[in-house]
C-alpha cells in the first residue's frame, strides 16, 4: 500500500466504520504546539500500487489532536481541536460549509475523541482540562461533564459491549471506569507509576482493559479485579502513545510510540510481541486497525507520512 | 472504491466483527445498559449536567482526590492564573472578556457555555490578537501576527470561525480590544505555546533525555571544533592561550626553515603585529 505526505505532522488516524476504503487522519502544524490544524479524508486505492487519493480536508484554527468517525451517519467526522473546541464535519460538503457545528465547552486542549460504537448517538471527548465531556447530536451543549481526574485526561475509550460504560486515561497515573448514570467514577485504576497516555476496551471482552504509560509498558487489567494486571508487555523504548485492541482478534493488539514504532502484540502469549514495524522517522503518534478488514493497518506520525498496510508486510512497499 | 458505497446514511456501519460473534467474559461488574439515547438515559439517571464549564480553578479544587496519594505535577499553563488575575484588575473597565464570556450570553440556557467560554470568552484570545485586526474573523489569526512570520501559511480566513458557522449567532466581529488587553492576550498565547510543550516533554521524559543525550554527543564531537574556536576567542581578545615565543616584527626576520607558509603575509604588506594577526589562529606559526 502507498503512502501519502500529510503537509502538517500526523497526530491521529482512523477508519472509517462504514467503507472499508475510507480512512481520515488528524494533523497539526509545527508538531502541534503553534499553528493550524486539518483533517484529511483518504480513499484508499483498489489496487495496492496505485497512490493514495485525498477526498477531501477540512482546515482548522488550531491543532487538530484526534478524530473520530460517526457511527451513525456514514459522512460524518468529530474532530477535537487543540484549542478545546470539537468541530463536526461533514464529508458530502464542501469545506466552505463545514464544519456543521462547533462545540466549545473545554477549556483547555481536547486529546481524544471517542464516537460510542454501540448506541451510536453519542461521544465522549478527554480534555487537558481534567475533563471527560459527554456529547450527543441531539443536544446543544454537552450533556454532563467528568470532573475527577487530578491531571490532564489523554484518552478516553467507550466499553464497546456495555453501552453506559467507558474508560478514561489521566496523567494523575490512574484510569478510570465510568458509568454514563453513576455521579462518580465506578472504578479506578493505579495502573503505572507513570503517566497514561491511552486505554482501549478489550472488544471481544467486556471487561478487558489495556493502558499504555510514559512508562514504556502496556499494561493489560481485568475490571474485575484490577489489583494486579493480567498482562505487563514491555518492548517500547520510550512511552506508548496509543494502544488498541484489535476488533477481528481476541488476543491482539497495536501501539504506536514515541520511540518511533509500531508493535503488534498478543497480550495472551509470554513472548508478546508479534511484529514490530520502525516505518516512521519521527514518534508515531497515530495508529489504528481496519474494522471491516482484517489486518488491515494505518498509522501516522510527526514524519508527516501517513502508512496504510496490511499486518506482516512491510508498510514501507508498494 | 466505496465498495458499499449502498449503504444508507443514517443506518448504522456494517455489523462490528465481535459483535456476530457475541462476547462471553462470564459476570461483569458493570449494570445493564438502559434503553433509549444516551442522553435520554443520563437526563434520567439525574447526572446530566448540561453545557458545565469547568474551569481552571474549578479543577484544582478537586486535586487532592488523586487516589494515589502523591502530588501531581504543576501543570504548566497553571501561571496562567495570574494572567487571569490581571484580566480581572482590568476587567472591569474594559470587558471585553467576561461580558461576551460567561456574562450576558452565558445565561442563554443550557446552550449558553458555547458561548460561554467559546467563541468569544476563553478561546478569544486566538482570534482577539491576530484575526480581528486582520480582517475582522474569529480564529485561527492568532499567530499570525504575533508570531507567525516564519512559520507561515496561517490564517484561515472565515472558515470555520466565519458566518458560515452555524453555532454563530452574533453578527460582526466586536470591536478589537485596547492595547493591554491584546497584549496580555499574547502573553497568555505564549503561555500556551509553552503548556504544551511542557506536556509533551511530560509525556515523553525520555525522549527528551534522548534528545539532551544527543546534544551533549554532538558537542563531545565537536570538541576539537569547540577548542579551536576558544583560543580564537582568546586570540581575539588580546589573552594568550599558552605562552608562545612572539614572533619577530616585521620584514626581514628570517622565518623558521619548517614554516610551511613562508611568507604568505607580505602579500598584504608587512606584518605589523604577528601575535595579533588572524593567520596566526590557527596556529600554524605556533611552532616558529
Amino acid at each position: 500500500m502507498p503512502a501519502f505526505r500529510t503537509p502538517f505532522n500526523g497526530y491521529s488516524v482512523k477508519f472509517s466504520p462504514f467503507y472499508e476504503s475510507r480512512l481520515a487522519v488528524a494533523t497539526a502544524q509545527n508538531f502541534g504546539i503553534l499553528g493550524n490544524g486539518r483533517v484529511h479524508v483518504f480513499s484508499l486505492p483498489p489496487t495496492p500500487n496505485a497512490p493514495i487519493a485525498e477526498l477531501i480536508s477540512f482546515d482548522t484554527a488550531d491543532g487538530v489532536y484526534d478524530l473520530a468517525w460517526s457511527e451513525s451517519h456514514d459522512s460524518l467526522l468529530v474532530a477535537a481541536v487543540a484549542d478545546g473546541s470539537i468541530k463536526l464535519f461533514d464529508i458530502n460538503l464542501p469545506p466552505t460549509q463545514n464544519p456543521l457545528r462547533s462545540f466549545q465547552e473545554h477549556v483547555r486542549e481536547i486529546h481524544s475523541v471517542d464516537y460510542n460504537p454501540t448506541r451510536r448517538d453519542s461521544f465522549i471527548t478527554a480534555s487537558w482540562d481534567d475533563t471527560i465531556k459527554l456529547w450527543a447530536l441531539d443536544r446543544p451543549a454537552s450533556i454532563r461533564t467528568f470532573k475527577e481526574h487530578a491531571y490532564c485526561v489523554y484518552s478516553a475509550a467507550w466499553n464497546p459491549h456495555h453501552t453506559d460504560v467507558f474508560a478514561s486515561a489521566s496523567g494523575d497515573c490512574t484510569a478510570r471506569i465510568w458509568d454514563v448514570r453513576e455521579p462518580g467514577s465506578t472504578m479506578i485504576i493505579p495502573g503505572h507509576d507513570f503517566e497514561i497516555l491511552s486505554c482501549d476496551w478489550n472488544k471481544y471482552d467486556g471487561c478487558c482493559i489495556a493502558t499504555g504509560s510514559v512508562d514504556k509498558s502496556i499494561r493489560v487489567w481485568d475490571v474485575r479485579s484490577y489489583r494486579a494486571p493480567v498482562s505487563v508487555l514491555n518492548g517500547h523504548g520510550y512511552a506508548v502513545r496509543r494502544v488498541k485492541f484489535s476488533p477481528h482478534q481476541r488476543n491482539l493488539m497495536l501501539s504506536c510510540s514515541y520511540d518511533m514504532t509500531v508493535c503488534m502484540w498478543d497480550y495472551t502469549v509470554e513472548d508478546a510481541l508479534m511484529g514490530r514495524y520502525d516505518h516512521h522517522t519521527e514518534f508515531a503518534v497515530g495508529v489504528d486497525m481496519s474494522v471491516l478488514v482484517e489486518g488491515l493497518l494505518a498509522s501516522t506520525g510527526w514524519d508527516e507520512m501517513v502508512y496504510v498496510w496490511q499486518h506482516g508486510t512491510n508498510p514501507k512497499a508498494g | 472504491m466505496d465498495s458499499n458505497s449502498q449503504q444508507q446514511p443514517g443506518s448504522g456501519p456494517p455489523a462490528k466483527p465481535w459483535e456476530r460473534t457475541g462476547a462471553s467474559s462470564g459476570p461483569t461488574p458493570f449494570k445493564p445498559p438502559s434503553p433509549g439515547s444516551t442522553s435520554d438515559v443520563v437526563e434520567a439517571s439525574g447526572t446530566a449536567k448540561p453545557g458545565e464549564i469547568v474551569s481552571n480553578s474549578d479543577t484544582n479544587t478537586v486535586a487532592n482526590r488523586n487516589s494515589l496519594g502523591r502530588p501531581v505535577p504543576t501543570r504548566p499553563w497553571e501561571q496562567q492564573q495570574t494572567y487571569g488575575n490581571m484580566y480581572g484588575g482590568y476587567g472591569s473597565g474594559v470587558n471585553y472578556n467576561s461580558g461576551y464570556g460567561s456574562g450576558m450570553y452565558g445565561s442563554y440556557g443550557g446552550y449558553g457555555g458555547n458561548y460561554g467560554g467559546g467563541l468569544y470568552g476563553n478561546n478569544m484570545y486566538r482570534g482577539g490578537y491576530g484575526g480581528l485586526y486582520g480582517g475582522g474573523m474569529y480564529g485561527g489569526g492568532m499567530y499570525n501576527n504575533g508570531f507567525g512570520g516564519p512559520m507561515g501559511g496561517y490564517g484561515m480566513g472565515t472558515g470555520p470561525y466565519g458566518d458560515q458557522d452555524p453555532n454563530n449567532p452574533f453578527g460582526g466581529p466586536p470591536s478589537p480590544p485596547g492595547f493591554w488587553i491584546s497584549f496580555l492576550q499574547m502573553m497568555q498565547g505564549v503561555v500556551n505555546i509553552f503548556g504544551r510543550i511542557s506536556v509533551l516533554i511530560d509525556q515523553n521524559t525520555q525522549a527528551f533525555h534522548m534528545f539532551m543525550t544527543a546534544l551533549l554527543q554532538l558537542f563531545d564531537r565537536t570538541g576539537m571544533l569547540y577548542g579551536e574556536l576558544a583560543r580564537f576567542v582568546l586570540r581575539i581578545l588580546g589573552i594568550k592561550a599558552k605562552p608562545r615565543k612572539v614572533q619577530g616584527p616585521g620584514r626581514g626576520e628570517p622565518l623558521a626553515p619548517h614554516n610551511p607558509r613562508g611568507n604568505q603575509n607580505y602579500i598584504e604588506g608587512p606584518k605589523a603585529a604577528p601575535t595579533g594577526a588572524w593567520d596566526n589562529v590557527w596556529g600554524n606559526n605556533t611552532s616558529s
